[in-house]
């Protein structure tokens, strides 16, 4: 689930200072069933040589990993092969994978939903999907040992066969798959030492690449169905404003269009093919409910939130020693004010579905980060019940937090049934950004206090921000003063800095009828810029190298220290740089990853340049580390292209940012080039897909400072007059 | 009817001249491996060849290719083997890869005009692309491997 992130472990309430744990914490998952995880019913999995619920194996020995995990270019079923083989004891190429239907242990609990999020991937399923195969792999075992008459113990495995080595047998996978589907599943299996394990902690090349290269891969957008037709979304500018009516003459003359289909925010066109549907969309002449939200301007909500760093209600989670103390006992006090923008995600693979409805079963086609939203969003537009829904999930193109949403599910079900056909819906890139669940703006006030030798003796932070779960998880932020764990990301447990012992920290939740939700590293995208700078400034203003300033803000802690160190030793901090550059360091825990970035960065009259960047990751354990480098060197042009120049704007309510001629992203002469060192700390495994983010910006702003002098404190930089 | 040829095929479509070549290409001739990313001249996810040269097709209207040689992603190598498709491989360069078909397509013409580009020439012929994974350092990789192995 979105929402279950290590920050979790100690939330505060202000008001009352009693300790609260917030209901979503990490790995709350409810107490073990009587069979071990991942091994419930495969409910609508079930299938031919199914021999555990993730796993079939068919008669040619090909295997089929259902996975809960959605691909969408993170790497994911890369690596769930890659522990399915290594515990099943087959080929690697032996593999296949696919994405299961929204089921028990498909799921992920409390929010007992199926979802992609929250760089749970790998580091959630590694071991439930290791304990499937290696109960599958038992099974195996037994049927084998039946169907050869030995004992099960003189059986070995490896390369999809089960052999007898004292009388020179063997049988395949695809020969006892059947019989091993009927044995009871063993509720302790034994899964393979770390020292036996071959085909993970391997940089084994994608299974997806190859059809990414041809054109071959389908993606949902690319679907085609008999009699499918096509239908483009006209959506209200204004993203909370419901359809009041349209004019069907408006687009009757246009060829190929053949109906408009009402949606509860607007419309869906649908023609014979996608360029008569976008005609008609554009042309499309439709009026929308008047709502609050008109008048919604950024400009007023980034000086409400300013000034909610300062005053009114905050909920507070974590006050240690004594703040106030040591501000007054302090030699001196060093305070800033950051702020961050409204962001949006532009997968470049936009909004879309495909649907048909047969025999009283709605297929759905989808690239959805939340396969339960999309069932429930098809039930709900096709009138169906949810039992009678089947989610396939495509191969998506980008996620980052944007594909949890239901929305194109439910109105390409509207569609169908209205249609009486299949129907692809997409929506254009207008929508796909303007109609948000944008990552929201934040600001924040940061405070230190230093003792006359210039030591950190107290840190008080405080931010405002809309709450990530308000809209969409209500039951969570229910109770008055709860902290929203995303407001609270790399500043809860998951911030290391010892600041003598005294650390505030608060959220001043401001509820704006702004549809926010998850965007790539989410809080930890704007705290770490926020801390890092400030960080940063605090080193600065004590005439302490910024590298020093960390050490002795970590010297407490082994692990953390190791990451910034390595990522300083690797790129060479402190040695000379070609004329002109100048270095950034930026250190950021998420997701159960300590992440630590150094930026090597040049400044000439306002055009800034990244030249390269070092990045150290301590995830604990891995798969893939060429998946992991590549997901560092994404994460660094996603952080970097955020920081460059992105912003969502509101005027009268509509984004004023809605394609890449006003949504700028980064592009290939941007981007830096990327070293990536893992560490392998034998610690609990730590996302991959996310923490890659946050360090970079303040990175490069400390390189800018570095070089300049000049101090950034929001984003983007664009808003500096500083270009790329 | 317009006629035109797309990887070596003729083809007499009943559509509109206005239409732009991708959605002809994707609905019409089932060639989806040209992606929609903006429609505005703007991503570079539709990029084809158009008798050799990398265009838009989401700003190419069907009636200026009429006579004209089409080439698609599908169409670029008949087993999928084109130098540049191989380098993407052995550098691993997507990641979702909806943007790669436009890369590739874009590459692989810099490099039948230019075999050995320079940084600068490779960023100009590539600066039109977005990928939103950020794998521009695989495509700058996977370009030099290209332009080597050729
Ligand atoms: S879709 Fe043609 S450039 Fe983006
Ligand atoms: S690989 Fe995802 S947009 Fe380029």
């Amino acid at each position: 689930m979105d929402g279950m992130i290590e920050t979790s472990r100690r939330l505060f309430l202000g008001a009352t200072g009693a300790a609260l744990l917030v209901p979503v914490i990490a790995r709350a998952q409810p107490a073990p069933a009587p069979t071990p995880p991942g091994m419930g019913d495969p409910g609508p999995n079930r299938g031919p040589g199914q021999v555990v619920p993730f796993i079939r194996i068919a008669a040619d020995n090909s295997v089929t990993l259902l996975t809960p995990v959605t691909e969408m270019g993170q790497g994911t079923h890369t690596a769930h092969a890659q522990i399915i083989a290594d515990e099943l004891g087959c080929a690697f190429e032996a593999v296949r994978v696919e994405v299961g239907q929204p089921a028990l242990p498909w799921r992920r609990q409390p929010a007992n939903e199926q979802s992609s999020g929250a760089s749970f991937g790998i580091r959630f399923w590694h071991d439930p999907l290791r304990r499937s195969a290696a109960a599958a792999r038992e099974m195996l075992v037994a049927a084998a040992a039946q169907r050869l008459g030995v004992p099960m113990a003189e059986l070995a495995v490896a390369e999809g066969r089960v052999s007898h080595a004292a009388s020179n047998r063997a049988v395949t996978f695809g020969e006892v798959a059947e019989a091993a589907a009927q044995l009871p599943i063993p509720a302790q299996p034994v899964v393979k030492p770390p020292a036996e394990r071959r085909l993970t902690r391997q940089p084994l090349m994608r299974k997806d690449i190859p059809a990414k290269v041809t054109g071959a891969q389908r993606y949902a957008s690319d679907i085609k169905l008999p009699g499918m037709v096509y239908a483009v979304a006209r959506l209200s500018p204004v993203p909370r404003a419901e359809l009041d009516g349209f004019d069907r003459a408006s687009v009757a003359s246009i060829p190929g269009v053949l109906d408009v289909v009402p949606l509860r925010r607007g419309a869906a066109v649908v023609a014979t093919n996608t360029w008569a549907a976008i005609e008609g969309a554009k042309a499309l002449s439709i009026r929308f409910k008047a709502t609050p939200e008109d008048g919604l301007s950024t400009e007023a909500m980034m000086r409400t939130l300013r000034q909610r760093t300062r005053t009114g209600e905050a909920a507070r989670y974590r006050n240690e020693g004594d703040i106030n103390a040591a501000a007054a006992n302090g030699a001196r006090v060093i305070e800033a004010d950051y702020e961050a923008p409204y962001l949006a995600h532009a997968c470049m693979e936009t909004e879309n579905a495909t649907a048909r409805l047969e025999n009283g079963i709605l297929e759905l086609w989808v690239p959805t980060q939340n396969q339960d939203w999309a069932l429930q969003g098809a039930a709900r537009g096709a009138g169906v019940d949810a039992a009678h829904v089947r989610v396939h999930t495509t191969i998506a193109g980008g996620g980052f937090g944007r594909r949890f949403m239901g929305e194109v599910s439910e109105q390409v079900a509207q569609c169908v049934r209205h249609m009486g056909r299949p129907v692809k819906l997409i929506w254009l890139r207008e929508d796909d950004i303007g109609q948000g669940w944008f990552r929201p703006a934040a600001a924040a006030r940061l405070r230190a206090s230093l003792d006359a030798q210039g030591n950190p003796t107290g840190f008080n932070f405080r931010t405002a921000a809309q709450s990530i779960f308000a809209e969409l998880r209500p039951a969570l932020m229910a109770r008055p003063g709860t902290v929203d764990i995303f407001a609270a990301q790399s500043v809860a447990t998951d911030h290391r800095y010892r600041w003598g012992g005294n650390i505030r920290a608060e959220w001043a939740r401001v509820d704006f009828q702004m549809p926010v939700y998850i965007w790539r590293s989410v809080g930890s995208s704007q705290n770490g810029f926020f801390v890092e700078s400030f960080v940063d400034e605090v080193a600065h203003a004590t005439s302490k190298d910024p590298l020093e300033m960390r050490r002795q803000l970590l010297a407490h802690d082994r692990r953390a220290l190791n990451v910034v160190n390595t990522v300083a030793e690797r790129a060479g901090w402190g040695t000379s740089l070609p004329a002109g550059r100048h270095r950034g360091i930026a250190y950021v825990e998420s997701y159960g990853s300590l992440c630590a970035h150094v930026a090597e960065v040049s400044v000439t009259g306002n055009r800034v340049k990244v030249h390269r960047v070092v990045v150290a990751i301590d995830c604990g354990d891995f798969v893939n580390p060429n998946t992991i480098a590549a997901q560092m060197e994404g994460s660094v042009v996603m952080g970097l292209s955020a920081m460059m120049g992105e912003k969502v704007t509101l005027k009268d309510g509509r984004a004023e940012q809605v394609n890449f001629d006003a949504y700028p992203v980064a592009r290939l002469s941007h981007a830096p080039q990327v070293e990536t060192h893992i560490i392998a700390s034998g610690e609990a495994m730590g996302g991959v897909g996310e923490p890659g983010v946050p360090p970079l910006a303040p990175a490069v702003c400390n390189a800018i400072f570095a070089a300049t002098g000049r101090r950034i404190r929001s984003l983007p930089l664009a808003d500096h007059g500083l270009s790329f | 009817m317009i006629e035109l040829t797309v990887n070596g095929h003729a083809h007499r479509l009943d559509a509109s001249p206005d239409m732009p070549l991708l959605w002809a290409l994707r609905d019409l001739l089932d060639l989806t491996g040209t992606k929609y990313g903006c429609g505005i001249a703007q991503c570079g996810a539709c990029t084809v060849h158009l008798d050799g040269e990398p265009v838009r097709s989401c700003q190419t209207k069907l009636a200026d290719v009429a006579g004209k040689q089409v080439t698609t992603i599908e169409g670029l190598h008949p087993e999928g083997r084109h130098p540049v498709q191989l380098a993407w491989v052995a550098e691993q360069v997507p990641q979702c890869g909806y943007c790669q078909s436009g890369q590739i397509m874009s590459a692989a013409a810099l490099l039948a005009r230019t075999p050995r580009p320079t940084e600068e020439q490779v960023a100009e012929a590539m600066d039109g692309h977005i990928c939103r994974c950020g794998t521009y350092q695989r495509i700058k990789a996977a370009i030099h491997h290209a332009a080597i192995q050729s």
